[in-house]
């Protein structure tokens, strides 16, 4: 039932790899070793255990192997985002030692409705994804809503609330433009958290929540997935087989995926391209560890769902949440 | 999904077991507990090399033990100091530190030690043998409940500012309007940030707490030799064991409020985004409305520090309900407690139980032995830990300063925090020396964003209706038990008042 149990002396040994692992760097940097002869400063631009930390931590884990440099971490969350990417732009040396991890969709979409003090893609770049993660609406499993025809139908004759963890979301975007196109009336319930966010779900606060897929496996039967905002599903066991939204309504509508990508200071391609090289060559690699399939999924991140693309793909993909950002801005942001 | 008392004793005897580990968690987890700025979900981030690497019930035994001593740790400084450790011990003051200055420090550390640990054990092993039902109190307590409860909390205010009404209403507003700064719950829009980045998230609570609590303190104390008056000072220089044993009596003369304020904590706990702070501040107002001698309340009396000490402690087990029950985490430790637990592929949420209940109880049964192995560790201690406030304000007070404004950096990182601590610092020295009560802005600052986002919530879900926060019957329960804590003493008082006029009226009719 348990396991054999650590011993004392284990213990130690456990504990002094760890120290070990952590001193590394320091030794790599008193011998003049070329980049990286510090360890990364990784910052996440919301809060610590969310889904995006967990993803970063699973990816760092192996990446730190073939890169040979250790990753900081550091949390500044707030503003849904903006804190983050201002305190990366503004106060973080712009050297390849410091990155951003974020997520696309939900942070260009930040970007377009908010005031921000930053350029896209002026003063930042994403130079790599790890992943691609589908906007989904779910519902609890006692919920009566047992299609997404179910809810759009109750949504014609009165407001469905549904939760998400920040306005500025794909997901918000995704329920926004299933209700211009079906004629439903929703009303998104930011709950600053996708913890809080699933659990007013779960609890039957709202009548359902639109969130991004793995975030959400966690929850197992205690879900219902409705739709999928995609033209596939690409984890059909996971989601109890819940349609895509267009197959299942007969919409148009886009795809809303985000994408877990790792960013950096624009002016660092230009000044450091060797580091960028670097940075984007080692991240490639981890793609084709076995060791990464293993933690990827550990953090929650199904197989199907990772899927590396370059800062050409990332770059398009921002452009694109950007400019669907700006259709709904209105709704999006306190400015109307 | 109920445990066996086998099963439970198989998972404490393998707890049990691990009483080294326990001992090196609990002892790390009480000392960054006692330091501002040093929280358990900081040291276990910190600590996620090891806790990733090792076998995850090991993790947990560790991560839990940690948790639950950094609740307990945050009395200590409140009581010696007047500097609380973390938000949950910053009700502890109110009484602690009084206690402390009449040179009953060493009771009073034993009073919250005492209150820490049966509160945590109670709860504990409530929420082994009760946690289905417990779960499903999350299903009741939304953001229209949740409104009431810190409002439960925000009325302690006019508690405190009993003595002196407007100035304790002053600053439980200023602290309200301080609670404000940062970006709105909806829409993200930036409000009286004044531009400064640093307060987009809010103005963070640690800076605040060092500010008006730590340096008003230490400013205050260089005006003096000691902490203690000359008596207090004596009477902590003779202390010895017998003052460990008062202070276990008058805990144990109390064990009722030791257990009924634990279970506030952690029905509170249960609430996601809820916390230690409300937590202590709530059971500390309830302790002083159901208390015979409410008007002794703040001047230094054992019901104070027991209450939200017991209260925080029973939250840390309502904080993990959540997270194993919902797979859900309740609070940021909780939460990266969830990335030890995914990593190690255990799966959250109801199917724990059946899948691995060994580590779901696991949980539970480890915080009740990490709380047996801290009262036999941590009483000893308040006998020699009491002795600080011994040490001259000239050396104490730049020690004081130096620790905490390192505590105050810690968290973010920012220059800013610095400064933001040291402006804190001179309004809680100008607050403390004009009479405004330092408390009751912590309790707007700390409260005030907690009601502020479920006030809105609960108007976005009902279409800006007011009306919903009266639409449930379990918030409507709790409406009239806040009326009833409001009207009840100063009806109370009152009658007091009115026999009091009619007494010597009587006595002089009779002369």
């Amino acid at each position: 039932m348990f396991s054999k149990g650590m011993t004392r002396r284990g213990f130690l040994a456990t504990g002094g790899a760890a120290a070990a692992a952590f001193g590394a760097p320091a030794v790599a940097r008193s011998q003049g070793a070329a980049f990286p002869s510090d360890n990364i400063q990784v910052l996440v631009p919301t809060g610590e255990g969310g889904g995006v930390d967990q993803a970063a931590r699973a990816f760092t884990r192996v990446w730190a192997k073939h890169l040979g440099a250790n990753f900081e971490y550091s949390y500044f969350p707030g503003a849904s985002g903006q804190v983050g990417y201002e305190v990366f732009i503004g106060k973080r040396e712009a050297n390849a030692y410091n990155l951003l991890f974020g997520n696309i969709g939900p942070e260009m979409i930040m970007y377009a409705t908010q005031n921000v003090k930053y350029k896209y893609p002026e003063d930042i770049m994403y130079f790599g994804a790890i992943d691609s993660d589908d906007s989904v609406i779910w519902v609890a499993t006692n919920s009566k809503f047992k299609t997404i025809n179910d809810l759009v139908e109750e949504g014609k004759k009165r407001e469905i609330t549904l939760s998400t963890s920040r306005l500025p979301h794909p997901s918000t975007i995704g329920a926004l433009a299933l209700a211009d196109a079906t004629g439903m009336k929703v009303r998104m319930i930011p709950y600053g958290g996708g913890g809080p966010a699933r659990a007013a779900a779960i609890t039957g606060e709202v009548d359902g929540c639109a969130t991004f897929l793995s975030s959400s496996l966690g929850l197992s039967e205690q879900a219902r997935f409705l739709t999928v905002f995609n033209d596939k599903n690409r984890a059909p066991d996971l989601t109890n087989n819940a349609p895509p939204i267009n197959e299942a309504l007969g919409t148009k509508l886009p795809t809303l995926s985000g994408q877990r990508a790792w960013a950096i200071h624009r002016s660092v391609a230009e000044k450091y391209p060797d580091r960028l090289k670097k940075l984007t060559d080692t991240m490639k690699t981890v793609f084709d560890d076995p060791e990464y399939k293993t933690v990827a999924e550990k953090a929650g991140t199904p197989w199907e769902f990772i899927q590396y693309a370059d800062a050409a793909a990332c770059d398009a993909s921002a452009k694109e949440f950007a400019e669907l950002a700006k259709q709904y801005k209105t709704l999006l942001s306190a400015g109307k | 999904m109920e445990p066996s008392l086998g099963f439970v004793a198989e998972l404490f005897a393998h707890a049990l077991s691990y009483w080294w580990l326990i001992l090196i968690a609990t002892t790390i987890g009480i000392i960054i507990g006692a330091m501002p700025g040093f929280g358990s979900a900081n040291t276990i981030i910190m600590l996620l090399p090891f806790t990733l690497a090792v076998d995850v019930d090991v993790a947990m035994i560790f991560m839990v033990s940690l948790f639950c001593a950094s609740q307990s740790g945050g009395g200590i400084t409140s009581i010696l100091l007047n500097i609380p450790g973390n938000g949950g011990s910053a009700a502890t003051c109110l009484d602690g530190y009084p206690m402390a200055k009449k040179g009953l420090g060493q009771q009073a550390l034993v009073l919250s030690f005492v209150a820490s640990q049966v509160g945590g054990m109670v709860t504990a092993g409530m929420s082994i043998f009760l946690l289905p039902y417990m779960a499903k109190l999350a299903y009741y307590l939304h953001s229209v409940e949740m409104v009431v409860i810190v409002l439960f909390g925000i009325t302690l205010i006019a508690s405190i500012a009993s003595e002196n009404m407007l100035k304790g209403l002053i600053a439980g507003g200023l602290g309200l309007l301080i609670g404000a700064i940062g970006a709105d719950h909806i829409y993200s829009t930036p409000r009286a940030t004044f531009g400064f980045l640093e307060l987009y998230d809010g103005v963070p609570l640690i800076p605040v707490l060092i500010g008006v609590f730590a340096i008003s303190e230490a400013l205050i104390m260089m005006e003096s030799r000691s902490v203690l008056s000359e008596e207090g000072l004596q009477v902590v220089r003779r202390a010895g064991w017998k003052e460990t044993l008062e202070g276990i009596k008058w805990a144990f003369q109390r064990t009722w409020l030791m257990i009924w304020t634990a279970i506030v904590g952690l029905i509170i706990g249960i609430v996601p985004g809820a916390g230690a702070s409300i937590a202590a501040f709530v059971a500390y107002q309830q302790a002083r409305l159901y208390s015979k001698r409410p008007e002794k309340f703040g001047t230094g009396i054992p019901e104070g520090v027991i209450a939200p000490e017991s209260s925080n402690n029973g939250c840390a087990s309502g904080d993990l309900i959540p997270l194993l029950v919902i797979g859900v985490p309740g609070g940021t430790t909780a939460a990266v407690m969830m990335i030890v637990m995914t990593y190690h592929g255990v799966q959250l949420g109801p199917r724990l139980f059946i899948q691995t209940p060994e580590l779901g109880y696991g949980v539970f049964v480890t915080m009740l032995v990490a709380y047996g192995v801290m009262l036999f560790t941590t009483l000893p201690l308040t006998r020699y830990i009491s002795k600080l406030i011994l040490i001259p304000t000239a050396v104490l007070a730049p020690i004081i300063i130096a620790f905490t404004m390192v505590g105050s950096f810690a968290p973010r990182g920012y220059m800013f925090d610095l400064w933001l601590t040291l402006l804190f610092g001179v309004i809680g020295y100008i607050c403390r020396r004009t009479g405004y009560n330092v408390v009751a802005i912590l309790i707007g600052v700390i409260l005030g964003p907690l009601l502020e986002a479920n006030v809105m919530r609960a108007l976005r879900i009902s279409g800006n209706d007011p009306l919903v926060f009266f639409s449930s019957p379990v918030a409507n329960i709790l409406w009239a038990l806040l009326a009833i804590s409001l009207f009840v003493p100063t009806f109370v008082q009152w009658r007091k008042n009115r026999q009091a006029r009619s007494t010597p009226s009587k006595t002089a009719e009779a002369i």
